[in-house]
Order: C-alpha cells, then structure tokens, then sequence
C-alpha cells in the first residue's frame, strides 16, 4: 500500500503501457480480446487516476504526488514526476476520455485491431506522461512520444487524404518541437558553471532562470512558444489542424481535440512563461492578440465549411484562441478561465468529435449538405448533439459558460500585461472582441445542428441512421454528466487551479509583488461587461 | 624504434580480429581440398551450382572472434591510458569504445550477412576474413597516434572494404560501386598523404604528439613565420583525407553509388563501422595532434572548418536524401546527413571547456547510429534479396504492406527509422541530445539550429518508409525472398533491443562515453 501510495502517479503514468504489452502478446486476430484489454487498461488508468484527485490538496503550493529516481544521472537527467492542480485536471481528462475513446471505436475499427490498441493505450501514456514530467528530457521524451501513435493513429485508420494528414501533423510539429529542445540545452548548459554537473531538472532551472538576461530569455521563450503554439494551435499557424482532425479516425480526433491540443496551451503555463517571466509578460500582448485573431478567424472559417468535421476543427481553433487569451491576460480569473476552459474544450470537442463520429460510422458521409432531419430517426443521438453542441457555445449551465466568462471578464480587467492602445486598454478591446467571437460561435453552432438534426430527411437521414446503442450510451452518459457538473458546480476545478494561476501570475506578471489573494472567483458577473451582456442575449 | 611485447596487449582488440582473418584463410585452405576432393568437380568460383554448405561455420568463425575482440575492449575498458610502440600508438578509454563499436557492429553484420549470402548462394571464403581484416585497421586507427601508423592502418580497413563492396561481383552495380570507391578513396589517400608530409615539413616528425607541440610553439609565437601557414594547410589536407571517409560533402559524390551497389550488409557495415573509424582518426588529429584551443578556435583555426564542412554536410545530405526513392539511396544520403551531426560534436570540441561533452556526445551518436543503421540495412537485405542478384535496384514500392506481410519486420524498420529521426524513446534520440546539447554548450548555437532544422526534411524521408510500410496497401503479396531468416530475425532483435535500451535507459551508454572522455590521451 504504501509502494502504492509513493507511486500513484508512475502506475497512472504506465498503466496504458502495461495494457499494449499485454495486448502485444495476444493473437493476431481476436480483435475483441485486444479491445477488451484495451478498455480494461484505461479504466484501470482513470480507476488509479481516481485516488489522485482524492488526494489532492489543493492549497498546497509546489508539487503533490511527486517522485523522483534516478534515470541517466551521467547524463543529467532524472525520473521526476509530480503534479500542480492544472496537471492534474488535464490528467484527469485524459484518463476520462481514455475508455471512452477504446468504446467509441469498438465497432468502427475492424482493420488490424491489434496494432489500433496499441497505439491508443501507448499514446494515453505519452500524453499522461508529458503532463506529469518534471524534468525537461523526461517531458520532451513524453512529449514527442505522443507524435508516433498519433501519427499511425491517423495514417492508418483515416480517411481518404490520411497520408498527407499524417505526414504534415508529424512535420508542423516536430519544427517547433526540435528548436524547444535546443532551448532545453541552453538551460541545461547554463544551469550550473562549467565543469560542475548540470542539470534538466524542472523544479530546479525554475528557481535560477528568471535570473537571465532579457535578451537570452526572449529568444528561449520563443523556442518553447514556437513548439506550444504549433501544438496548441494558435494562428497562424494551425494549417495543420483542419487535416488532422478531418482525416483521424473518431478515435483520434477525440483524443488530439480532447487531450493533444491541451499539451500546447499547458506548455505555456508550465514551461514558457514561468520559465521566462520578462519575454513572457513583453510577448503577452502580442499572444494575447493572436488569440483573439484566432477566435474570429476560426469563427469565420467555420461558417464556410461543408464537411462537418472541419467545421469543428476551426471551432478548436475559436476556442484554444480563448485559452490563450485568458493566459495572456495574466488576472487570476483570466488564467483560472483559461485552464478550466482547456478542460472544457476537452470534455466538450472530445463529445462534439465522438457524435460526429457516430454520425459517420451511419452515414460514412461528413457532408453537411447530405444531413437533415436526423431528428426525426434518432432522436436520442440528435438531443445529445444539441447539449454537447449548447455546451460548446457556451450556454450558461453548462461548462462551456464558466471558462469563457472567466476570461473575458479576466481580460477585461486586465491593466499590466496586455497595457494599452493609447488611452484605451487594450485588455478591453481584445474581449469585446473576443465576445464577437462567442456570438459568432453561436452562429456556426447552432447553424450547423438546424442543418444536421432539423429540416426535412435527406440522404444520410434515410440510410442505416439508428439511434444510439448500449455501448454508444456509455461513452456519451459521462461526458454528458462532466458537462453539466461543470457547468454547474465548477468550485472543486477552481480551487484546484487557484494556487497554480496565481504562482504564475506572480511570476510574471508582478515579480515583487506581495502574494496576491486569489479572490475574484465568486465576485457576481458584472451586468456592464460585455461577457456578461452576450451571456443574457444568448438566453 | 624500441619493440615492447608487452605493447601487444594494447592492441589486442585488433590483433584477436587479425588471427580470426588469418584463421578462417588458413581454414579455407583445408576446406577447398577437402569437398575438391569430395566432389570431384572443378573450381567453384564463378559457376552457378550452390556453393557448399560447410561454409557456414565461417560466419559463426568470424562472429565468435569479433565478440572475443569486444570482450577484449570491453574487459580493458578501466586500465589507465598508455602509449605502445613508443608513441606510434596509444591505448586509452578513446580507443577502447571505438574498438567496441567496431567489433559489435562486426558481430551484428556477421548475423546480417549469414542470411544473406546464404539466401543468394554466394556464400565464399574470403567474405569473413576480409570484414575481419577491415575491423582490424578499424581498431588500430582508433589508436594511432602517428600519421604513418593511421595511413596504413587506413589502407588496411579501405582495401578490404573496397573488395566487400565488390563483393557480389556479378552484377553491374556493384563493380562500378567498388571502382568508383577504390579510385575516390586513394584520391583521398592521397590527399591525407600530403597532408602528412607537409605536417612532416613543418615539425620534423610524424608524431601527433609532436605536431602538437609544434602548434602549441606557433601559437605562442615561438616558431619560424611560416610554420603557422604550413601546420594550417596540413590540417586542412588530413581532415579533408578523412572528410571523404565519413562522406561529408563536398567529399560525398561515393556514397550514393557505393551505398547502393555494395551488398546491403556490407553498407550497414560499411555505415556503422567504417564511420567510427574515421570520426575516431579525425578527433585523434584534430584535436590530439591540432588541438591547441586558441589555435583551434582562431580565425584560421579548425572549428571553422568543421562548422562550415558541418553546415554544409547536414544540409545536402539531408535535402538530397528528400527525392530518393531507393531506400538504400537515401539511407546512403542519411548516412551524410549524420556524418554533418557528428561533425557538429567534432567542431564543438575546438574549445577546451566542452570538448568532455562533445567527446561524449560523438562515442555515443556512433554507437547509437551504428546499431541503427546496421539494422536498417539489415532489414534492406532481407527486402532486396531477390533483386540482388538480378541487378535491379531497391524501389519503395516493394515496400508497400510489409506490415501485412511480416509485421515483425515492420515494426522493425520503423523503430529504425524513428530512431534515425532522433525521436524518443530510441537510440537516435539520445545520440541528438548528446551532440546538440555539447554544441549548444559550445555556443554554436546557428549550427545547431541548422542540424535540428535540417533534422526536419530528415524526418519527412523517414517517414516516407514508415508510410509505405503500414499505410499503402500492398501491391505484391509475397512474403521476402529465401530461408535463413533466423540469423538476420536474431541481428535484427539485437539491433532493436540496443536502439531501445540506448534510448531507454541511456545511462550504460553514457559511462562508457565518459570514461572515454576522461582518459582521452592526447
């Protein structure tokens, strides 16, 4: 037991990996025996992740869950792993939507099941890993293992351009990735005077590198924001999104919409900016900016798509623009906004993806114009669309509405990082700005869902479009649940993430200052923010 | 010159594996009299009947002297550093890991060729001997430290690669491979032995250790004005003599032709082994005998020909490897792309300070790339079988659907070329670490951008193989050429299993690496 309570994290970490071993050694063709061991080793991993959140305490400052041992100490590189209240929440969607992606492929995937498993369960522990990592070769090992799963994950099961997905997944990138690792070794280079051993540690550069020059860290910080950006992705530089998550497998894109994206916007809370708190406050405006581009571009671009799984890659990029807004803004509420919408989006896009899928699994048609009138044959599945798709707007009761109010409120108050346009501050512009952006989200949303579940029955309507199944059931009930607990009761997520945003914003944002209190939280909406006015003219 | 016994044992590694040759010729008298007489038939050379099955204890011959030479390396590993010869060579920690390469890529390339000169009939007698030979002057160049010892040990490991690449003679391709090799590569003899002379000239002695003092003079101003420019020029001409062997460019125009036409286990090792030997007499040159940091790093110095030689390697190798769609051609312009890497660890070591990282940082990109690229080209064997012998060359498209047909062999080539793209969790990636991170501490910063740039067109290449294996449908169903799929299945599970245990758990790797660096004799 107590092996086991020293090691929580390490078993969450491994436990997929235990299950594509297991699978490894099964027979080629009993497709049924790998998915069920695939199902079983993710809903032990989220069964381990469970006491994680129990055992979380979440006013305490640093790392809980820590462990270190030794990896290559020639080499200056250290098992350590250890989770803050974002990680943890991120590792908590992660291991939640780890069943729930084995069970939505469970009839779709016939094609060599085997290596499909594999790939899922051995990308679950690359993707838990590159969050629980506390050391910068152990977090790039993680964090570039998740490329190859993926990478087959799409070039393997995908559609009709797959190969071409794939390939400019893995390119876009391994660009960013390969200059983040050259920053790695400056640190690394720099972290102890010559001919003493120097380290990777995380816990350890944090603590001495606010100490270098402004100049060294602007550059530094632009080689981790490069790869975060990628990821994340923010404009423009997202090209590659549309393709990946068209062409994926269901599967795949819930897992790259629900968790990988996620991998970019945590990099910047984890690594870039507190990293580099003067290039990260000096670049705040300029990312913050970026956001709020990507908002309304991904808005627009959505409007024009006809493919109904292109359409929600753009939303991704609307709604990772917000989160990148709220961590730019640098306001206790912008911040806690920003990393509850990560979540938000994960819960939400994974269940927009899964539906979609289920939709093409029919109909193996994502032509918008082939759909209308599903409503009327599968009445369960068209009602759950509209709640994820509600959900995704952000209608208030649900959880889309807590993270988008909290950052726009956050950066509407925002003075220091994102300064001002003259005498206007220019964390107002950018919210009533960004607020467009909520009502265009609303636009395409609910536009596409009249075309899909509304109106007159068309091809795709009339040919094999069932309701939901038992099993489709039990991957769309917990995410329908996690929707409306956060919606609703948000306080646990909160106050997981209160005391890491508030560490970041001190670090950057007011390095002298005294500890701020973190409150805010449960300050009532304002009725003269915008935020607060787009909310009452969405009801 | 004072001859010690006792100096033998320094040199041991390449001694054992110059008995192994010895032993198998010697052998091969014996056997050819023995199945004459047997058979009674005729010369068995160029006739097309199935040479006999009782060369088969060659390859196992061989790859029990290799292990013996790695034990040897491996067990010698923590005595102190001595020169031999009186100072013609040295034993050290240096020369003791490139003597373990050298023989590990020997005993996998042993398993690879089993197969594969089985599985083609052309199994003869001086196949072994010659690779042994060859690891020998490998070993030795390690050690060198005089420019007459490296010349010769240089010819003894280039003229029996020259006769492997030849090795399966009937084709076209492989005589026109070899040709071009041979001619190229006494060029580049040539070049060295020119620039031995003028080292000779400006110092009155062929010892590095000599010439080292002999820069360490010019740089303090104490010698006659022209020795400068003479020690320069001599160092430019034996880099350039051994910047053809590691296949930088501009000195690369073989290695497509040679890669290509030479049979696929000969390229792995000629890749793997080949490669240590030269980095190893060029770190020994540069940095033993040119190594004086403030001449090194001045503005005639070395490291700004290394960076330029380095630039220019990683970016034509990795861009010309882009259109390739012979797998074996672009692993022949992967192997320039990673001979620019190494070369970034070389030019990292002009500085004083992070010459340990750098030292470290090539042993272990060398190992690393050799059990890699060892592996490839062992799975390139396997594929190209049939289309040996008839001459043709290797296409992707007789990739396509391996993972349908031999998903072990798959798995396999993939995990090399992930590791090839220096991406976690292989050998490639730590071998990266290594290297970049010592250029990084050495301040080449633009360079290593340039690398991990580069890097990227690299990975598109590989990943073009990963594509055709698992994500085009087969177009052909049969399964890879002939029998013996045993010895290359147990070369190939090596390979994989030290790819993943250097990626892994590196750790073992880096000790080795480092306890090289300390006892690096100069």
């Amino acid at each position: 037991m107590d092996f086991l309570q020293s090691h929580l994290l390490t078993l969450v970490i491994f436990a997929p990996i235990l299950g594509a071993v297991i699978i490894a050694f099964l027979p080629r063709d009993e497709g049924g025996q790998h998915k069920g061991v695939a199902l079983l080793a993710s809903l032990l991993t989220f069964a381990l992740s469970v006491p994680l959140a129990a055992g979380f305490r979440p006013a305490a400052r640093g790392f809980s869950f820590e462990q270190r041992t030794d990896w290559a100490p020639n080499l200056g590189f250290s098992y350590h792993v250890g989770l803050d209240g974002v990680a943890l929440l991120l590792v908590l969607l992660t291991t939640f939507l780890g069943p729930i992606v084995v069970l939505s492929s469970w009839k779709y995937i016939q094609d060599r099941v085997k290596f499909y498993c594999i790939s899922l369960l051995v990308l679950e522990t690359a993707m838990v890993g590159t969050l629980a990592a506390l050391d910068l070769v152990l977090f790039y090992v993680f964090w570039e293992a998740m490329l190859i799963p993926m990478y087959l994950l799409i070039g393997m099961w995908g559609s009709e351009r797959r190969i071409y997905a794939a390939v400019k997944f893995f390119l876009f990138t391994f660009v960013g990735s390969v200059l983040m690792l050259l920053a790695i070794f400056y640190l690394w280079s720099h972290s102890a005077p010559p001919g003493q051993l120097r380290t990777f540690d995380y816990v350890a550069l944090q603590a001495q590198m606010p100490s270098l020059a402004a100049g060294t860290q602007k550059w530094l910080f632009l080689a981790f924001a490069l790869a975060f950006a990628i990821k994340v992705p923010v404009w423009p530089l997202h090209t590659w999104l549309p393709d990946a998550h068209t062409e994926a497998p269901a599967a795949g894109s819930i897992v790259l919409a629900g968790v990988m994206l996620k991998m970019g916007t945590f990099g910047f809370v984890r690594y870039a900016m507190p990293l580099f708190p003067a290039a990260a406050l000096q670049y705040a405006p300029a990312i913050a900016a970026l956001g709020v581009v990507g908002i309304v571009y991904g808005s627009l671009m959505c409007m024009a798509q006809q493919d109904l799984k292109r359409l929600i890659a753009y939303s991704s990029v609307a709604h990772l623009g917000f989160v990148m807004l709220g961590l730019s803004a640098l306001t206790p509420e912008a911040v806690n906004g920003a990393v509850l919408q990560m979540v938000n989006h994960g819960v939400s896009t994974g269940a927009l993806f899964l539906i979609v899928g289920y939709f093409y699994e029919r109909t193996h048609t994502r032509d918008l114009s082939q759909y209308g009138g599903v409503a009327r044959v599968a009445p369960a599945l068209s009602a759950v669309f509209l709640v994820v798709v509600l959900s995704s707007i952000g209608l208030p009761g649900t959880n889309g509405f807590i993270g988008e109010f909290l950052i726009l409120i956050g950066t509407f108050t925002s003075t220091t990082p994102l300064g001002n346009w003259g005498s206007l501050p220019r964390g107002q512009v950018l919210s009533v700005l960004a607020a467009t952006g909520v009502i265009l989200g609303a636009v395409y949303m609910l536009w596409m869902v009249q075309r899909v579940i509304f109106g007159p029955k068309r091809r795709a309507a009339e040919h094999g479009m069932t309701d939901l199944t038992l099993r489709e059931w039990l991957t769309v009930v917990p995410l329908l649940a996690a929707i409306l607990l956060i919606g609703v009761y948000p306080q646990p997520f909160l106050s997981a993430t209160r005391v890491p945003a508030e560490e970041l914003i001190q670090r950057v944002a007011r390095p002298r200052a005294a500890r701020p209190q973190g409150a805010g939280l449960q300050r009532p909406p304002d009725p003269d923010l915008p935020g607060a006015a787009r909310a009452e003219g969405e009801r | 010159m004072n001859f010690n016994p006792s100096d033998l044992q320094g040199v041991l590694p390449a001694l054992i594996l110059a008995i192994g040759a010895l032993v198998l010729l010697t052998s091969e008298v014996f056997l050819r009299a023995s199945s004459a007489l047997a058979s009674g038939s005729g010369p068995q050379g160029h006739s097309e009947r199935p040479a006999g099955a009782d060369r088969r204890y060659q390859a196992w011959l061989a790859a029990v002297f290799a292990a013996l030479g790695l034990w040897a390396a491996v067990a010698q590993m923590g005595d102190p550093a001595a020169p031999l010869f009186s100072g013609a060579a040295v034993t050290d920690g240096f020369a003791r890991v490139i003597a373990a390469v050298v023989c590990g890529a020997l005993v996998l390339s042993c398993f690879v060729s089993f197969g594969y000169l089985e599985a083609l009939r052309a199994t003869r007698g001086e196949y072994y001997a010659l690779a042994l030979f060859s690891a020998s002057g490998m070993c030795l160049l390690g050690q060198a430290t005089d420019l007459i010892v490296i010349f010769i040990s240089l010819e003894v490991m280039s003229l029996a690669v020259y006769c492997l690449s030849a090795y399966l003679r009937r084709g076209q391709r492989p005589a026109e491979a070899a040709f071009k090799y041979f001619v190229l590569g006494s060029f580049a003899a040539a070049i060295f032995l020119y620039g031995a002379a003028l080292a000779y000239g400006a110092t009155g002695s062929t010892r590095l250790a000599d010439v080292a003092n002999a820069v360490r003079l010019a740089a303090s101003g104490g010698s006659p004005a022209g020795t400068t420019t003479l020690l320069f020029a001599a160092a430019a001409l034996l880099a350039s003599g051994f910047a053809f062997k590691v296949a930088a460019v501009p000195f690369h125009m073989w290695v497509p032709d040679v890669y290509d036409g030479a049979p696929a286990p000969v390229t792995g090792f000629m890749a793997a082994a080949v490669k240590v030997a030269a980095f190893a007499t060029l770190v020994r040159i540069l940095v033993g005998g040119f190594g004086e940091p403030s001449v090194a790093l001045g503005p005639h110095g070395w490291q700004k020909l290394v960076v330029w030689l380095s630039a220019l390697t990683m970016l034509l190798g990795n861009l010309l490897a882009v259109p390739q769609r012979s797998v074996k051609r672009m692993l022949a312009y992967s192997s320039i792309a990673h001979a620019g890497y190494l070369l970034v660890a070389v030019a990292a070591m002009a500085g004083a300070q992070p010459r340990a990282d750098a030292l470290e940082g090539l042993l272990f990109y060398l190992a690393a790339y050799g059990a890699t690229v060892i592996g490839a080209f062992g799975v390139v064997a396997l594929i190209e079988r049939k289309d040996a012998l008839a001459g043709a060359g290797d296409d992707l498209s007789s990739w396509a659907g391996l993972s349908e047909r031999h998903p072990g062999l798959a798995a396999a080539m993939t995990l090399f070329m992930v590791s090839l793209a220096g991406i976690p969790p292989t050998a490639g990636f730590m071998a990266k670490v290594t290297v970049f991170r010592a250029a990084i501490a050495a301040d080449l910063v633009p360079l290593a951008v340039l690398g991990v740039l580069t890097s990227v067109a690299g990975l598109y290449y590989y990943l073009r193989v990963v594509v055709y294996v698992y994500m085009v449908p087969q177009t052909k169903a049969e399964p890879v050429a002939g029998g013996h799929l045993i010895a290359a299945g147990i070369a190939l599970a090596g390979c994989a299993a030290l790819v993943l245990w250097m990626g892994i758990q590196p750790d073992t790797f880096a000790r080795l690496a480092q306890s090289a660096t300390t006892s690096f004799a100069r």
